[in-house]
């Protein structure tokens, strides 16, 4: 089991890219590293706002880590919701591009790029199920 | 007479100054039994909001009238009385429209170049222009304690309720719970609004407004986004008002009101910039309302009534009162946020 959003949940999460057809798919045309910004709910057992960052392109994953918040300035998306958000949206009961447009998730970056990949983003949040996952507050 | 003046960025004094005179008919001098100091002084000494050196601060303030021009009629000397912070003319069109704060010839006491370079309130004494306009008699039974928030403060919520104008089911959620947001909560409450959450990062500054009945949230806590996700169904709040001013409280009043919502932004802004991504905010439906400043000469009536009749009560506010001479600290407290509101003395 990896706790959602520490290094060992990005790269399982990223291995999980790695393996995917469908996503490979879907995205092989994407060109854009995105950082997930996921922030703290003290009493969600998440202190602190937790960072991570995956590198995809051309459907392939190069890159999935925990990072700090430094790193996150170059990243050419930045995702940011509360740690609820990224439950709902891992546990398949928040549509990521329904969250978008309603700014549950909120987007730094092309916001009409991003949301042309419907299925490429479906496909991502279904492999996240895949990872098996501890959640904080549930820990 | 003893004065707080303004010495440069970062620095206040109370000092020994001249007493003010009539410079106009419609003019009057009022000997001040006590002036507030207010958030937007902070912007003032900040530098935010330019001011000369030398110049005294402070636009609270409630007393008695000690003289008038010979073309004042609505106020007589020995009448007590309190000040709008917004000098307003009385007979453009905004003012005759009752949007006194967009004034054509718009002053403040106390605001440096961009209020007419009045000088301000905290002092023995303060020159009032077109007194007629801006000062309001005060009711018997009601001190100057709460007679001074009507001025501007507690006039603010007013007219931030008024603004929010929330309907029976509505979740109305105000960002702080400094004086500003404590003001909008009474008034709220006063107007009938049934829910409402006051949110703050400050837990002592949230626990008197919690004695009014109102549910608050502690931010540094709870996620205000998911809290009032989950007060709503997941929709969020119906409405936020931002009582502070600062960006970040912006950011999350967009954060927590449900689509089709409405912000009504009170907190003062000078020079921030914030991102908008306009696209979202179209497709969510959000209205955005900047209060402006307050028509304080259009509302300050009935509000006034309110307070004589008990149902506005601000003076729990008031958790420090000092001598003028003790400004600088008074100023220490507010700015540290140890004090929710500081009261001055002129003549202790």
């Amino acid at each position: 089991m990896a706790m959602f959003a520490g290094q060992e949940w990005f790269e399982a999460f990223g291995r999980e890219i790695e393996g995917s057809e469908t996503y490979r798919e879907a995205a092989a045309d994407w060109e854009g590293d995105i950082a997930f910004r996921v922030v703290a709910e003290p009493d969600r057992n998440v202190p602190e706002d937790l960072w991570g960052y995956l590198d995809l392109w051309h459907g392939r994953c190069r890159r999935a880590a925990a990072i700090e918040p430094a790193e996150a300035a170059g990243a050419a998306y930045t995702l940011t919701a509360p740690y609820s958000r990224w439950k709902d949206v891992v546990e398949g009961e928040l549509d990521p591009i329904k969250g978008m447009m309603q700014g549950k998730l909120r987007v730094r970056g092309d916001l009409p790029m991003i949301v042309r990949y419907v299925k490429a983003a479906n496909e991502l949040v279904r492999l996240t199920g895949r990872v098996d996952t501890d959640f904080p507050d549930e820990a | 007479m003893r004065a707080v003046v303004f010495r440069g960025e970062g620095v206040v004094e109370a000092a020994d100054v001249p007493e003010p005179s009539l410079q106009d008919a419609r003019d009057a001098i009022v000997r001040v039994g006590l002036a507030g100091i207010c958030g937007t002084d902070l912007h003032v000494v900040h530098g935010d909001i330019p001011m000369e050196p030398g110049s005294i601060l402070g636009h609270e303030a409630a007393g008695v009238v000690e003289s008038a021009g010979s073309a004042v009629r609505g106020v007589s000397v020995g009448d007590r009385v309190v000040a709008s912070f917004q000098i307003a003319c009385g007979e453009c069109w905004f003012c005759r429209t009752g949007q006194n704060g967009l004034c054509e010839q718009h002053r403040m006491l106390g605001g440096g170049p961009f209020g007419g370079d009045l000088h301000g309130a905290q002092a023995g004494y303060v020159r009032v222009p077109i007194a007629d306009v801006n000062l309001l008699r005060i009711p018997d039974g009601v001190p100057d304690e709460a007679a001074m928030f009507v001025g501007d403060v507690l006039t603010t919520g007013v007219h931030a309720s008024s603004l929010a104008s929330p309907g029976d089911d509505d979740v109305v959620a105000v960002l702080g719970a400094g004086p500003v947001g404590a003001c909008v909560a009474r008034a709220l409450l006063a107007d009938g609004a049934r829910h409402v959450v006051v949110l703050d990062r400050d837990a002592a500054r949230l626990e008197p407004i919690a004695a009014l009945g109102v549910t608050t949230i502690d931010v540094r806590a709870t996620n205000p986004e998911m809290a009032l996700a989950r007060m709503t169904d997941g929709r969020g709040a119906d409405v936020v008002i931002d009582a502070v001013g600062a960006t970040e409280a912006y950011g999350s009043a967009l954060e927590i009101v449900r689509r089709g919502g409405r912000v009504v932004i009170v907190g003062v802004y000078t020079s921030q910039r914030v991102e908008l991504q306009l696209g979202v905010a179209w497709i969510r439906g959000i209205t955005l309302a900047f209060s402006g400043e307050t028509p304080v000469q259009s509302l300050w009536g009935p509000t006034m009534e309110r307070v004589a009749a008990g149902a506005l009560d601000p003076t729990p506010l008031i958790s420090h009162r000092l001598p003028i001479s003790a400004a600088v600290e008074g100023y220490d407290l507010f700015e540290r946020r140890v004090a929710t509101k500081v009261v001055l003395d002129p003549w202790p």
